[in-house]
């Protein structure tokens, strides 16, 4: 905004006043969208990074773990992934988005990242 | 094996095929002329095409990776690498008078002692600078390597190929350096440093070797495999030089070991050839993904 765009007559004006009862509504619905929000989180979360080992994992960390797991293989080779990580634990979008920005560039991982994430 | 690097291969394999008709030619007859022409010609149009499309991919390759990320830096020193090769290509072809078209032997005379004539210089274009491009490249992609815990440690192989790889280009200093007092001009010194550059580079690959076995048989393992590949080949050729200047290969042995620059050709254009279609496969969806269940 410019400078003198703040002594624009229209920037004077009031706030219109709240209706009756809007704000509970508000409260109500700020609610719910941040536990949606949260939920959200939480799942991409899970995605990107690899789970607390006692938890179940879910179909769609499995799901991300194996498509990067072909990806690596098609990229590095077979004996990447164990190379890279030295056990045989699942492999993340977390642990494994360096490497591939290191060796394909950024916007090649984000296209990678944007297909291993693809309908879930 | 993707498009481009097959493309490159089957060039190679029909440009040898007509070779190896050259060279039975040469072999009944004992004249150079079918010989002669075929690498004068043939290959020189072969060196164009594949140090063109060498560079013209590894361009490709450097403008995917943003300023602020370290292998930009890599892919334009091979970049770099690939075009001092194109031009060396072109100003020995421009000396030698190669190919059937353009005359332009008015361009040879050099002004001042730099260096002898226009083919020197495209020596030393094509060859030690170019060398020092790609070392560069490769110490950065070594460096970026190493953070990735991708470097195995050398096997006794390895070590005893440092100790001969290091031995020959000592040995190289030893044989130069009393040359010095014959005055030798700029292009001759610089054509020197080609050996403990090509050294420098053997010492890479074999570090990038390793780090190829440990990795497998992936796009970007192949990409710089093929590297390691065309440093190799060039290190036979110049040890073929080596020995055909100590006479210790036959006539017919020495017309072979020429053909051996047209595998380090090929395998250079095919290395940024692979990491193009390990950046491709990203935004083509040929890659057949795990369904979801």
């Amino acid at each position: 905004m410019k400078l003198l765009g703040r002594w624009h007559p229209k920037l004077w004006r009031r706030k219109p006043a709240a209706a009756p009862g809007s704000d509970l509504n508000f409260e109500a619905a700020a609610t719910s969208g941040l536990d949606d929000l949260q939920a959200r989180l939480n799942h991409w979360s899970d995605l990107w990074t690899r789970g607390n080992e006692s938890a179940i994992r879910s179909d769609a960390q499995r799901l991300v773990a194996e498509r990067l797991a072909k990806w690596m293989e098609h990229c590095f080779g077979q004996h990447a992934q164990s190379s890279l990580r030295g056990t045989d634990s699942q492999i993340s979008l977390a642990s494994s988005t360096p490497i591939f920005t290191a060796f394909l560039g950024r916007r090649a991982t984000r296209e990678l990242s944007r297909r291993v994430l693809q309908d879930l | 094996m993707p498009r481009m690097v097959r493309l490159i291969w089957i060039l190679f394999a029909l440009h040898l095929a007509l070779g190896m008709i050259a060279y039975t030619h040469f072999l009944v007859t004992g004249r150079y002329v079918v010989l002669g022409w075929y690498f004068s010609t043939l290959g020189t149009l072969f060196f164009l095409v594949m140090t063109v499309t060498e560079c013209t991919l590894a361009v490709m390759c450097r403008s995917w990776f943003d300023p602020d990320e370290p292998m930009r830096l890599a892919w334009s020193m091979i970049a770099c690498a690939a075009l001092a090769r194109l031009a060396g290509v072109v100003l020995r072809t421009v000396y030698d008078n190669h190919l059937p078209w353009g005359y332009w032997h008015q361009f040879n005379l050099l002004s001042g002692g730099l260096f002898t004539n226009l083919s020197q210089v495209g020596l030393v274009v094509g060859g030690p600078l170019s060398m020092a491009f790609l070392a560069i490249g490769l110490g950065r992609v070594l460096g970026i390597q190493r953070k990735f815990h991708l470097l195995a440690s050398l096997t006794r192989v390895d070590k005893v190929l440092l100790v001969l790889v290091v031995a020959f280009s000592v040995s190289q200093l030893s044989i130069n350096l009393p040359l010095f007092g014959n005055h030798p001009s700029l292009g001759t010194m610089l054509l020197w440093l080609s050996d403990p550059l090509l050294s420098l580079l053997l010492i890479e690959a074999i570090l990038v070797r390793r780090s190829v076995i440990r990795m497998g048989q992936g796009l970007v393992a192949k990409c710089w495999g093929m590297f390691v590949l065309a440093i190799i080949v060039t290190s036979a050729g110049d040890a073929a030089i080596w020995a055909d200047s100590h006479n210790l290969l036959s006539e017919s042995m020495t017309a072979l070991s020429w053909y051996i620059w047209f595998v380090a050709a090929a395998a250079f254009a095919s290395a940024p050839a692979y990491q193009l279609a390990a950046i491709s496969l990203t935004r083509e969806s040929s890659l057949h993904l795990v369904e979801k269940r």
